[in-house]
């Protein structure tokens, strides 16, 4: 059983594609291009559900533009963890997250994104606006998610088991 | 390890686990064997009841040192713990470790334990003890009656035979200046047979050379030393058989080295063997490390490139290609 | 029962540790590293000695606790499985049979275990020890991988006592895979794993620094591994059932010596840990073939006509393999890997196969499995027959080792 790869793969057919990368609806209350989930589990419960098991491993076969979501969605949480201490509370956590999300980031075709060897650039502007609304979207409902998880039985200080996991690096590789 | 070791490690390592109560209690059914065809078997009498832990013993001579008076020195030793013997072995102790019958300071619970892990030792000592008790006894009429230390023995003292092996025996007999104490031994190989004749005679110098304290030691082969002559069985191996005799003075016998004394001289065959083995093993290890160093002098008389000019038949020589 | 004669002697010495017991028995009485501490400035030159210099050593546990001073050094005679050093081991053997056995060897038999692949040459140097120095009345040498399989036979799954099976045997170091037929090992198929206890061991330890837990001593980590590690049948899924159960989670209580003590939190590891063996990329960066794929790929290497066999008795042997569920996962995995083959041949050929029966022996003797066989092999009535005793070794000379006859303890 090597690293898991997403369950989205099979509905590649109806999903919009942004060079490679799959725009998978969403459930979430930040406003964006994604198209409201109607199912209960969407690519960010996904993401949450891999992330431990996946951090484990170095190699990880792409089989389709859900997977590239679920790779960039892996490595955004690593990113989150990555600026938590032990000591941070919820509050904190909230707004430093916050503020991680909506910052300026690369995607898929910018020089300085780390993945461009496994990502297609968008094609034209239009694309390149709505990815970035897509992942601003994307990790602003992740990062709410991921805090809702880490801080579930006490709000005053992160998840030490999920904290651990912030030395493990999926693929070798970071945001 | 110059010495070998009185106590069974075995029973000494399992009991200082089992009867501390930390531990959780664990089941245990094990067979081991002590020198001098001893056997021991540590079990719990009741599978289903791990907190009774029953230790049982087969000496293949008992009913010999019964004769001498195991069974009180047990009494002694073990009384509380001792119990009717598990068919097959003839003693059995019983530790029941809910009962309160286990001390519950550490000191004395190893002491117990200790005390337990001598029982081959201790039930050994009774012809040792009851020698020594006779010693007594006699040197105290001896001197009653002032006898001249160096007049000739009474013979009619009693020699006790412990058959401790299929083939070999134990020879203790008190007189009032002097225990004697004789192994018969036989050398099923030839080689062991001459390592144990060079140890026996450094046994016998020693007290000429150095240890003046040293009991006396006399070694004979084929004929029996005129102590025993009575006792012993005629064999048909006779003339392998050699007997070692340790003569034990006053000064060996008096109490504070009496428990030391007896817990040497009983298993004076095991260690006797030993160090014939190890002998062995230290002979082994110098052959080994001379014929490595002979390889090395082989190697060293290898030739090295011998290229020499070949020639055809038809007197051309061949060129090398390098 | 003790009077019919004295129990054989039963002594696997393996590289991490030696086992030593007496026939019978179903657990061994002593068990320690393969370790010999020496006095230091002794071993080498072997110049004459006039002293005792020579019996100036410790074996085992207290070995390890001489080397802690200055005077003694620690040496290993037995590396990969096979003895390296024959004085150190020559000396080992004198103390194990004379301060922890406490046996008279011309008293008794002697089986020992050898490696798979054991060159005839050891078997040879082992006779001459056992029966020039020891005088031992009587020795059999067995393969390690066949004692284990004999071992399986305790457990009820067994129904015939068959000396055909695979044998994965993964102690501290290494783990190995060795097909058996008929009681003779296939040497050109064995594989061995670079991924064992101590792997297991170092991959919980990094675990625990990962989390800051106050005590990430190797010890730790190794009572970790040993009472709370186990085998699920799928990773995310148990991420969840910690998530959902908290009571997974559970709290070791590390003793650090002068009565300190510290709580360690046991986490993800408890299952993780073990998965090692079947993800080996979760732990390692170059060797990453999961272990149900080298079982079956050792079974395809072997002759045909045995392979059924082979994937029928699959033994588990050594401490490694005694996580819950150990096998039942290995089972699972080798099954679909069998299944997967058969299907593609079935599309390909169109000859509807019968299936192949995948099992996998777990027993309650795994942990010393190999002892465990040698004692049930060497208390049946007849192995003193197929044992070569010090006559047969005069006679004949130490080149009659090289050949053993098989038990059938039918």
């Amino acid at each position: 059983m090597p690293a898991l790869n997403s369950t989205f793969l099979g509905e590649d057919q109806d999903t919009r594609v942004v060079g490679n990368f799959a725009i998978l609806p969403i459930k979430t209350s930040f406003r964006g291009p994604s198209y409201p989930s109607n199912a209960d589990y969407d690519i960010i419960d996904e993401v949450l559900d891999l992330f431990r098991a996946n951090s484990f491993f170095k190699n990880f076969e792409i089989k389709g533009p859900a997977d590239r979501a679920l790779i960039y969605g892996i490595l955004f949480v690593s990113e989150c963890l990555g600026k938590l201490k032990p000591t941070t509370s919820a509050n904190e956590a909230n707004k430093l997250l916050n503020t991680a999300a909506v910052e300026h980031f690369s995607i898929p075709g910018d020089a300085g994104f780390p993945l461009n060897s496994l990502y297609a650039p968008p094609r034209d502007r239009n694309e390149v606006e709505l990815l970035r609304g897509y992942l601003m979207q994307f990790r602003q409902e992740l990062a709410k998610r991921l805090i809702e998880k880490i801080y579930k039985d006490d709000p005053s200080k992160p998840n030490k088991y999920w904290l651990a996991f912030t030395r493990r690096h999926f693929m070798n590789k970071s945001l | 390890m110059l010495m070998l070791q009185y106590q069974n490690l075995l029973l000494q390592s399992v009991l200082s686990e089992r009867l501390d109560p930390e531990t959780p209690p664990l089941g245990i059914d094990q067979v081991v064997s002590d020198f001098d065809n001893v056997t021991f078997h540590i079990s719990n009498p009741d599978p289903k009841d791990k907190t009774v832990i029953m230790v049982s013993m087969y000496i293949k001579c008992f009913q010999d040192l019964v004769k001498c008076g195991a069974k009180k020195i047990l009494e002694r030793e073990y009384g509380p713990y001792l119990t009717e013997p598990e068919p097959g072995y003839d003693v059995s102790l019983l530790l029941n470790l809910t009962d309160g019958s286990i001390p519950s300071d550490p000191e004395q619970r190893d002491e117990l334990v200790n005390k337990i892990a001598l029982l081959k030792r201790n039930t050994f000592a009774a012809p040792f003890e009851k020698a020594f008790d006779k010693f007594d006894q006699l040197a105290e009429e001896a001197a009653a009656e002032g006898k001249d230390l160096y007049a000739p023995q009474k013979s009619d003292n009693e020699v006790m035979a412990i058959h401790y092996r299929d083939e070999e025996s134990i020879y203790v007999r008190p007189s009032y200046d002097r225990v004697t104490v004789i192994f018969s031994t036989i050398f099923k190989d030839e080689t062991d047979r001459i390592f144990g004749k060079v140890f026996l005679q450094e046994f016998v110098d020693a007290r000429r050379r150095a240890i003046q304290n040293a009991p006396q030691v006399l070694y004979t082969q084929k004929e029996p030393p005129l102590e025993i002559r009575d006792v012993v069985k005629p064999s048909s191996n006779a003339d392998n058989m050699g007997y070692v005799t340790f003569v034990l003075f006053p000064r060996h016998l008096v109490a504070s080295r009496r428990e030391n004394c007896i817990s040497h001289i009983q298993i004076f065959r095991d260690y006797f063997h030993y160090h014939i083995k190890c002998s062995k093993a230290y002979m082994h290890s110098r052959m080994r490390f001379r014929v490595s160093e002979f390889l090395k002098v082989l190697n060293r008389a290898k030739q090295e490139n011998v290229v020499k000019e070949k020639k055809t038949a038809s007197g051309r020589t061949f060129k090398h290609p390098n | 029962m003790a009077h019919l004669g004295t129990p054989a002697v039963v002594m696997d010495n393996g590289t991490g540790y030696t086992k030593l017991g007496f026939a019978g028995n179903d657990a061994p009485s002593f068990v320690f590293p393969t370790v010999i501490a020496t006095a230091k400035g002794s071993s080498g030159g072997n110049i004459s000695r006039k002293g005792t210099e020579d019996l100036d050593f410790y074996i085992g546990d207290e070995a390890l606790a001489a080397a802690n001073g200055p005077a003694y050094s620690v040496n290993y005679p037995i590396r990969h499985g096979q003895i390296e050093n024959w004085d150190h081991m020559e000396r080992f053997w004198e103390n194990s049979i004379f301060k922890y056995l406490r046996c008279e060897p011309e008293d008794h038999h002697f089986l020992l275990t050898e490696p798979p692949l054991n060159p005839p040459e050891n078997r040879e140097n082992t006779a001459e020890i056992m029966f020039e120095s020891f005088n031992c009345a009587g020795l059999y040498i067995a393969v390690q991988a066949v004692l284990a399989l004999a071992a399986s036979w305790t457990s009820n799954k067994v129904t015939d006592r068959s000396l055909t099976g695979t044998v994965i045997d993964s102690g501290d170091g290494v783990t190995h895979v060795i097909p058996v037929a008929e009681g003779y090992v296939i040497g050109s198929a064995i594989k061995s794993i670079p991924i064992a206890g101590r792997d297991i061991t170092y991959f919980i330890q990094n675990m625990l620094r990962d989390r800051n837990e106050p005590d990430t001593s190797l010890k730790t980590a190794e009572q970790i591994k040993e009472n709370y590690c186990y085998v699920c049948p799928d990773i995310v899924k148990e991420f969840n059932r910690f998530d959902n159960d908290p009571d997974r989670f559970q709290k070791y209580m590390a003793d650090q010596g002068l009565h300190r003590r510290a709580t360690v939190d046991v986490g993800y590891e408890r299952f993780l840990a073990p998965e090692i063996f079947f993800n080996p990329e979760i732990a390692s960066s170059d060797f990453l073939t999961p272990l149900s794929e080298v079982v079956d790929t050792v079974v395809q290497s072997s002759p045909i006509d045995v392979r059924r066999g082979l994937y029928k008795n699959i033994v588990l042997s050594g401490g490694s393999t005694m996580f819950k569920d150990f096998g039942r996962r290995l089972q699972r995995d080798i099954r679909t890997l069998a299944d997967d083959r058969l299907a593609a041949n079935q599309r390909a050929t169109g000859v509807k196969s019968s299936g192949v029966d995948v099992k996998v022996i777990s027993h309650s003797k795994q942990r010393n499995a190999v002892w465990y066989g040698g004692s049930l092999l060497s208390s049946t009535p007849e192995f003193k027959n197929y044992c070569y005793t010090k006559q047969d070794y005069d006679e004949m000379g130490p080149g009659i080792v090289r050949n053993f006859s098989l038990f059938s303890m039918v």
